[in-house]
C-alpha cells in the first residue's frame, strides 16, 4: 500500500471544515448582502446579451423568451419572478422556484438564460409609466 | 433537502441583517390586458384593488366589443356598414359621437372622426401601406366631415338612432382609450382605490400618488429615438392626472425615402406635417373624468395636426374657464416647450439633447 | 504509464463504480434543492478518494477521466461533459494535495475534495453562462459539501477498513 490512509478523524480534519465553512460564510456575505425586495428589476439575458429589462414594480404577467432551442416563459409579479414553463432539458430554471431578492438569479444553462434579479431601495427617479 | 436550503438561506440572510422594509401598500393588483392592438397595464392598489382592477379589464373589454372597427359585430362596424342608414346603438358610442362633433368643432375639424376611410386608404387600419394619389384623396375627402354624423332624435332620446353620411365612415381610434381611461375612474371610485397607475398603451390615467407619497413619474417618450424605451424627452410628476401623448413616430410607414406616419390632418389628407414631434397632453381625472379623459385623447391628436403656434393659441383661448388642460410640445427641431401649469412639474431629461421652454399665460397675452 | 492487467482490471472496475454512483445520484438530484444545472453529490468521489490511496494520483487521474467522458457519452451531453470535468478535476486537485504528508484522514479529504469540486461546478456554470451569477449559489454548495463530503468520508473509511485484510491495497 502507498499511503495508508487515515481512518479516524483528526483536528486537521475539523480545521479542514472550518475552512470550508468559513469560506462559505465569505462568499455569502459578499453575494447576499443588501439583497433587496424592493424596488427590484429583472434582468434578462440570453447567451450573454441582455434581451429584456422589466421592472417589478409595476409588473405583472407573463412573458415568453427564446433561449437557444428552448422557450421559456417567465411569470413577473411586484413580489418576484419565476420560470413558469420551460421545454429544457432538465428544468433547473422552473424547479428554481420565485426569486424575490436582488442578487438572486434563475438560471437555465441548456438556453444560456440567466433572469437576475437586480435592484435595490426603490429608485425615487424611477418611471412608473411611459406615454407615446 | 429543499429545507435545509430554505433554512440556510434564512439564518444567512438574517445574519447580513437585510430584512427589507415592509410595504404599506402590499394590497396591490396588477394585470396585463392586451386589447384595443395595444398592451395595457393596470395597477391598483388598496383592499378591493383586485375587483378594481379586474373590473377596469371588465370596462376596456366591453368598449372594445361596442367601439372596435375590426370586430363586425360592433356598434361602429354595424354603423359603418350601415351606408347612412340609421342604426341603434349604445350609450358609450352616442357619448363619444356627441363628444367627438363638439371636439370637432372646438378644434375646426384638426381632429376628426370621419377622417376614417382617408387613413384606410394610407393602409394604417390594415397595415398594408401605400401612397394614395391626389384624386383618390380629393374624392374621400368629401366624405370627411363630423357634422355629417346626425344623433336623429337627440341625446336624451329613448330610441337611439344614429347615422353618419352617405360613404362615411368612423374611427374612433383616436378618443376611444381616453374614454376607457375616464370611465376607469368611475371603478377607482366605487372600489375606493387609493392610488393607481394605468396605462392604455400610452394613454396614461395616475390615481393618488405613488406608494410613497410622492407624485407618480410619468415619462414621456423621446419621439427621435422611439425604439429605445428608455430614452425620455423628460418626466411629468403627476397626481390625479390623465396624460397622452400622439406623434408621428407611433405608426409610420416608408416609401422611396419618405416616411408617412398615421396622423392624417383631415384638411389635407396627408399626414400632418406640422413641425410637431409629439404633443403630450395632461389633464386632472378628479373631476369630470370621463370627459377630460376623452379631451385629452383627441386633443393629443388635434393639437399635434394644428402645429407649435395654433396649438399654444388653443391653450390660451382655454385657460378662462372650461377643461383646464397642460401641454409637452416636442419640436422636430429638439425644442421642447412646457405650458405654464406644468413648468415645475417637468423635468427635461439631461441625455435628450433638446432644450427647454416654458410658455405661460400671462407672458404671452 | 505501463498498467499491469490487475491494475487495468482494477481501473476499470471502479471506473464502471464511478458510473455506477453517478447514476445513483442522478436519482437523487442536487439540483432540487439547488438549482445550479449540472450540480451534483459527487457520490462518484468516492471512487476517486479510493483509486487516489490505493492506486496513486496518476490512474485515478486516469479512472476520472475514463469517467466523465463515458458519463457524457451515455448522457450525450457535451455540457455535462464540461461540469464534471471540471468539478472532477478540481476536486482531484484538491484531494492530492490534501492527502500528501498524512496529515488529514480520509474525512478531511473527502471535505476538501467536495468542496473543490462544487467549486469546479459553480466555476463551469460561470464560464459556461459568462455571469458570475451562479456564485450566488456556492455558499449553499460549500455548507452542502460538509455533508457530503463527510460521507463520503464516512463511506471510503468503511471501504478502507473492509478491504484492509485484502492485498488490494498493496497496489
Amino acid at each position: 500500500m502507498r499511503q495508508p490512509p487515515k481512518l479516524r478523524p483528526t483536528l486537521w480534519d475539523f480545521l479542514t471544515a472550518l475552512c470550508v465553512a468559513a469560506l462559505a460564510v465569505i462568499v455569502a456575505v459578499f453575494q447576499w448582502r443588501g439583497g433587496q425586495t424592493q424596488g427590484l428589476t429583472a434582468v434578462v439575458s440570453v447567451d450573454g446579451a441582455e434581451v429584456d429589462r422589466v421592472f417589478l414594480g409595476y409588473a405583472a404577467g407573463e412573458k415568453t423568451y427564446q433561449a437557444g432551442d428552448y422557450t421559456l416563459t417567465v411569470e413577473y409579479d411586484q413580489d418576484g419572478a419565476q420560470v413558469l414553463a420551460s421545454d429544457c432539458p432538465t428544468r433547473d430554471c422552473v424547479h428554481t422556484g420565485t426569486i424575490t431578492r436582488s442578487g438572486q438569479s434563475i438560471v437555465c444553462l441548456p438556453g444560456r438564460f440567466i433572469l437576475h434579479l437586480e435592484g435595490g431601495a426603490a429608485d425615487p427617479n424611477a418611471i412608473d409609466a411611459v406615454l407615446g | 433537502m429543499k429545507r435545509l436550503t430554505a433554512y440556510v438561506l434564512g439564518i444567512s440572510l438574517l445574519l447580513a441583517g437585510c430584512g427589507g422594509p415592509v410595504d404599506p401598500d402590499k394590497a396591490q393588483e396588477s394585470i396585463q390586458v392586451i386589447a384595443m392592438d395595444t398592451a395595457m397595464l393596470i395597477t391598483t392598489y388598496g383592499e378591493r384593488s383586485p375587483a378594481a382592477a379586474y373590473a377596469a379589464e371588465d370596462i376596456i373589454r366591453d368598449l372594445e366589443d361596442c367601439l372596435s372597427r375590426t370586430i363586425e359585430t360592433s356598434d361602429v362596424s354595424r354603423l359603418n356598414a350601415a351606408g347612412g342608414e340609421a342604426v341603434e346603438v349604445g350609450e358609450d358610442l352616442r357619448f363619444l359621437l356627441r363628444e367627438a362633433a363638439r371636439l370637432s368643432a372646438e378644434t375646426k375639424g384638426a381632429f376628426d372622426i370621419t377622417v376614417a376611410p382617408v387613413a384606410s386608404a394610407w393602409g394604417f387600419t390594415t397595415d398594408s401601406f401605400r401612397v394614395p394619389s391626389q384624386e383618390e384623396l380629393d374624392t374621400l375627402l368629401k366624405l370627411v366631415d363630423y357634422s355629417a354624423v346626425y344623433d336623429r332624435d337627440g341625446p336624451s332620446a329613448d330610441s337611439p338612432a344614429v347615422s353618419l353620411g352617405p360613404g362615411q365612415s368612423i374611427d374612433l381610434g383616436a378618443i376611444v382609450k381616453g374614454y376607457a381611461a375616464g370611465k376607469i375612474v368611475g371603478i377607482l371610485r366605487e372600489y375606493e382605490v387609493p392610488r393607481a397607475n394605468i396605462n392604455l398603451g400610452g394613454n396614461v390615467l395616475v390615481w393618488g400618488s405613488r406608494p410613497d407619497g410622492t407624485p407618480w413619474r410619468v415619462g414621456i417618450q423621446d419621439p427621435a429615438r422611439p425604439d429605445d424605451k428608455n430614452a425620455l424627452a423628460g418626466v411629468l410628476e403627476l397626481t390625479d392626472s390623465f396624460a397622452v401623448t400622439s406623434g408621428g413616430y407611433q405608426r409610420y410607414f416608408e416609401e422611396n425615402g419618405k416616411r408617412y406616419h398615421h396622423i392624417i390632418n383631415p384638411a389635407t389628407g396627408y399626414p400632418a406635417d406640422s413641425g410637431l414631434a409629439s404633443v403630450t397632453v395632461a389633464a386632472p381625472a378628479g373631476s369630470q373624468a370621463l370627459w377630460n379623459g376623452t379631451m385629452c385623447d383627441a386633443y393629443s391628436t388635434a393639437l399635434f395636426v394644428m402645429g407649435e403656434e395654433k396649438a399654444l393659441d388653443f391653450w390660451r383661448d382655454h385657460q378662462d374657464g372650461g377643461s383646464p388642460f397642460e401641454l409637452v410640445l416636442v419640436t422636430e427641431d429638439s425644442r421642447v416647450i412646457v405650458t405654464g401649469g406644468l413648468a415645475d412639474r417637468f423635468t427635461l431629461d439631461e441625455n435628450s439633447g433638446y432644450t427647454c421652454e416654458t410658455v405661460s399665460y400671462e407672458t404671452a397675452s | 504509464m505501463k498498467l499491469t492487467t490487475k491494475q487495468l482490471t482494477l481501473c476499470a472496475l471502479l471506473t464502471a463504480m464511478a458510473l455506477a454512483l453517478s447514476y445513483l445520484e442522478n436519482l437523487f438530484p442536487l439540483s432540487l434543492a439547488i438549482p445550479i444545472p449540472g450540480v451534483k453529490l459527487g457520490l462518484a468521489n468516492i471512487v476517486t478518494l479510493f483509486a487516489l490511496y490505493a492506486l496513486g494520483a496518476e490512474q485515478a487521474l486516469l479512472i476520472l477521466l475514463s469517467r466523465c467522458l463515458l458519463g457524457a457519452l451515455f448522457a450525450g451531453n457535451i455540457n455535462a461533459l464540461f461540469f464534471s470535468l471540471l468539478g472532477g478535476l478540481c476536486a482531484m486537485g484538491a484531494m492530492i494535495v490534501l492527502s500528501r504528508r498524512q496529515v488529514l484522514s480520509v474525512y478531511g479529504v473527502s471535505v476538501g475534495g467536495a468542496a473543490a469540486h462544487n467549486c469546479g461546478q459553480i466555476a463551469a456554470a460561470m464560464l459556461t453562462l459568462g455571469s458570475s451569477a451562479p456564485l450566488y449559489y456556492l455558499p449553499v454548495l460549500l455548507a452542502v459539501s460538509l455533508l457530503t463530503g463527510g460521507l463520503t468520508g464516512l463511506a471510503a473509511a468503511c471501504l478502507f477498513q473492509g478491504l484492509s485484510h485484502t492485498d488490494l491495497m498493496k497496489g
